[in-house]
């Protein structure tokens, strides 16, 4: 639409450099995320969610219109008026949180990954505020880099804008087909004989176990929940590891709970997730950080950003701890570990793993629809 | 066991309901637009297109005012928003500029959009377009929907003269319909379409509707 075919050189070349510095930034976030994601994390299992309430899509509906139309006026009243900031970080706070309340790929896609991977409803929060931190940041980064610095125009925006999206959507796709791959294979072992099955467990225990002293401390518990394997263990030659690690970061809940255990390929998939989710930026926060730097307050904006992305982060994570309790309840309902289970909660996963590529395909090919970027 | 399974029951509802529901509430407004429309009419009585003026909303008319370099800053002429509004234009033809012909029932077809320009004054930007139809229709009844399908984009139109009909035989009547309050309507629709998965045509009850009928 407002790329076109005759475009000025100006207008290719603005792109290009807006578009690579945005990416050369969300690469030096992507490494800082990789650096923080070394840190471990534990603790109890947050309880599950509550009802669903009646007439919720329509009243999310009104009520973010509503608190998106304030915005303006909120920014507008700031700059006489410094208390208004305050009123403008509670809208976006509630807008964040309606926003993100409502269907939308990101939570799908989060979702879907910490079904198919077995992850904890722990690892589901920081993935949920670590790509919300993310979406904000590339936000700010890009109308700071393209609107600011470069003065860019809004159809240059409107360009980096569609290009990140269809990175992202590639990105998700990408990661769906990662996802299928792994848990195909998991959900074609457990298809075969069931007396293989314990066998193959056990294999890929060992192979879970090996990767706990290398990466974190969740696969750990992994190997912990399946009390014969670790006992074999215990006398080989991770014994001092395993014991150190115990002391150290599982003094909390020892139960074999499965929804407890982390999925293999930790932290690195799950920032794959996260990057894949996060790079896209929402049109609302653009829409409300060039409004702002061009009412000579970027910083009320940007600050408006973040506060959106905590209100996102808090329904995001919200829903993940409900998949991941639902997954959790399925695989105690089914019969954990044994034979039609197993195989019932490895077809589950894989189906998570099938939704993630279906998501990414269908946001490429345009049969899922996204929120549209404001070009036009 | 029963309970528990209720209550799986009831995660997989919240959690699919929440996370996969498709672009219901995704679809919010991020653009205001308030508009006024004219319907044109030949001599012969057959009409033949429709002139709009869309006011954008002080948001989006600074995100897409942001860049642009002018003479004066903080003024803007109709020359210097040339290219922004060639750039309207082309992105609206996209969506069908959100102008749904229907002539006795039968969808008339527009042509590409002629007299268009950007103007600025009080701090409101509108943009001026003109739509003809590819061939001009004579029914008895004529209805225009004007609405973003996708509800990306609020169309209200202007609480004075919100809809003008141009050179129409005296004996026609319009009659314009405003959606109907968003609310209530929107939370009924939302869960309709929430349950039966369909949301294809979810702008549809955001549609300003002009009616007019020549016997």
């Amino acid at each position: 639409m407002s790329v076109r075919p005759q475009s000025h050189l100006d207008f290719a070349r603005g792109l290009a450099v807006c578009v690579a510095v945005v990416l050369a930034v969300l690469m030096l976030d992507g490494a800082a995320h990789l650096l923080m994601a070394q840190t471990p994390f534990g603790g109890p299992r947050p309880s599950g969610a509550e009802q669903p309430a009646g007439g919720f899509v329509g009243w999310l509906l009104a009520r973010q219109s509503e608190v998106y139309r304030q915005m303006s006026s909120t920014i507008l009243a700031a700059k006489s008026d410094g208390s208004a900031v305050w009123t403008l970080l509670s809208i976006s706070f509630a807008y964040g949180i309606f926003h993100a309340a409502g269907p939308g790929h990101g939570k799908a896609v989060i979702s879907s990954y910490l079904v198919a991977n077995r992850e904890t409803a722990w690892r589901g929060i920081v993935l949920s505020f670590a790509s919300a931190l993310m979406q904000s940041l590339v936000a700010v980064v890009m109308v700071g880099i393209c609107a600011w610095l470069l003065n860019a125009t809004a159809k240059t925006m409107c360009g980096a804008e569609r290009v990140i999206e269809i990175a992202s959507y590639a990105l998700i796709a990408a990661f769906g087909v990662r996802l299928v791959w792994t848990k195909g294979g998991g959900f074609l072992r457990a298809l075969r004989p069931p007396r293989l099955v314990p066998a193959m467990a056990v294999a890929a225990q060992h192979h879970d176990h090996g990767h706990d002293h290398d990466h974190d401390h969740h696969d750990h518990s992994h190997a912990h929940a399946s009390v014969a394997h670790d006992h074999g263990h215990d006398h080989g030659p991770h014994d001092h590891d395993h014991g150190h690690v115990h002391d150290e970061h599982c003094g909390h809940s020892h139960g074999p709970d499965p929804s407890e255990l982390a999925g293999p390929g930790g932290w690195r998939r799950g920032l794959s997730a996260i990057f894949a989710v996060g790079i896209r930026p929402c049109s609302g926060a653009i829409l409300v950080l060039v409004f702002a730097l061009l009412q000579g307050l970027f910083w009320a904006g940007v600050l408006a950003t973040f506060v959106m992305g905590l209100g996102t982060a808090i329904t995001v994570a919200t829903i993940a701890v409900v998949a991941v309790s639902a997954r959790g309840l399925a695989q105690r309902l089914s019969g954990a570990s044994d034979g039609g289970g197993a195989l019932f909660m490895r077809g589950v996963e894989f189906a998570a793993a099938a939704l993630v590529l279906l998501f990414g395909v269908g946001l490429l090919l345009g049969y899922v629809a996204a929120e549209r970027p404001t070009c036009f | 066991m029963n309970s528990a399974l209720r209550r799986l029951l009831g995660l997989l509802l919240l959690a699919g309901s929440l996370g996969f529901g498709g672009n219901v509430a995704e679809a919010h407004p991020h653009v205001w637009i308030t508009a006024t429309s004219e319907v044109i009419y030949a001599p012969d009585g057959s009409m033949t297109g429709v002139r709009h003026a869309w006011t954008f909303d002080d948001m989006f008319a600074t995100y897409a005012l942001q860049g642009l370099q002018t003479k004066t800053k903080g003024v803007y002429s109709r020359e210097e928003l040339g290219p922004l509004a060639q750039t309207n234009v082309e992105s609206l033809k996209e969506y069908n500029f959100f102008t749904f012909a229907k002539a006795d029932g039968k969808k008339a077809k527009f042509q590409e959009p002629v007299d268009y320009y950007l103007e600025y004054s009080d701090g409101r930007l509108t943009l001026h377009f003109t739509l003809m139809l590819k061939t001009p229709v004579k029914p008895r009844e004529l209805v225009l929907d004007v609405f973003d399908p996708e509800f990306f984009i609020d169309f209200t139109f202007a609480d004075k003269d919100p809809v003008r009909l141009v050179g129409a035989p005296a004996a026609c009547q319009m009659n314009f319909q405003r959606p109907n309050d968003g609310t209530a309507n929107a939370q009924k629709l939302g869960e309709q379409n929430f349950l039966s998965g369909d949301n294809s045509n979810f702008g549809a009850m955001f549609a300003n509707k002009i009616r007019v009928e020549c016997p």
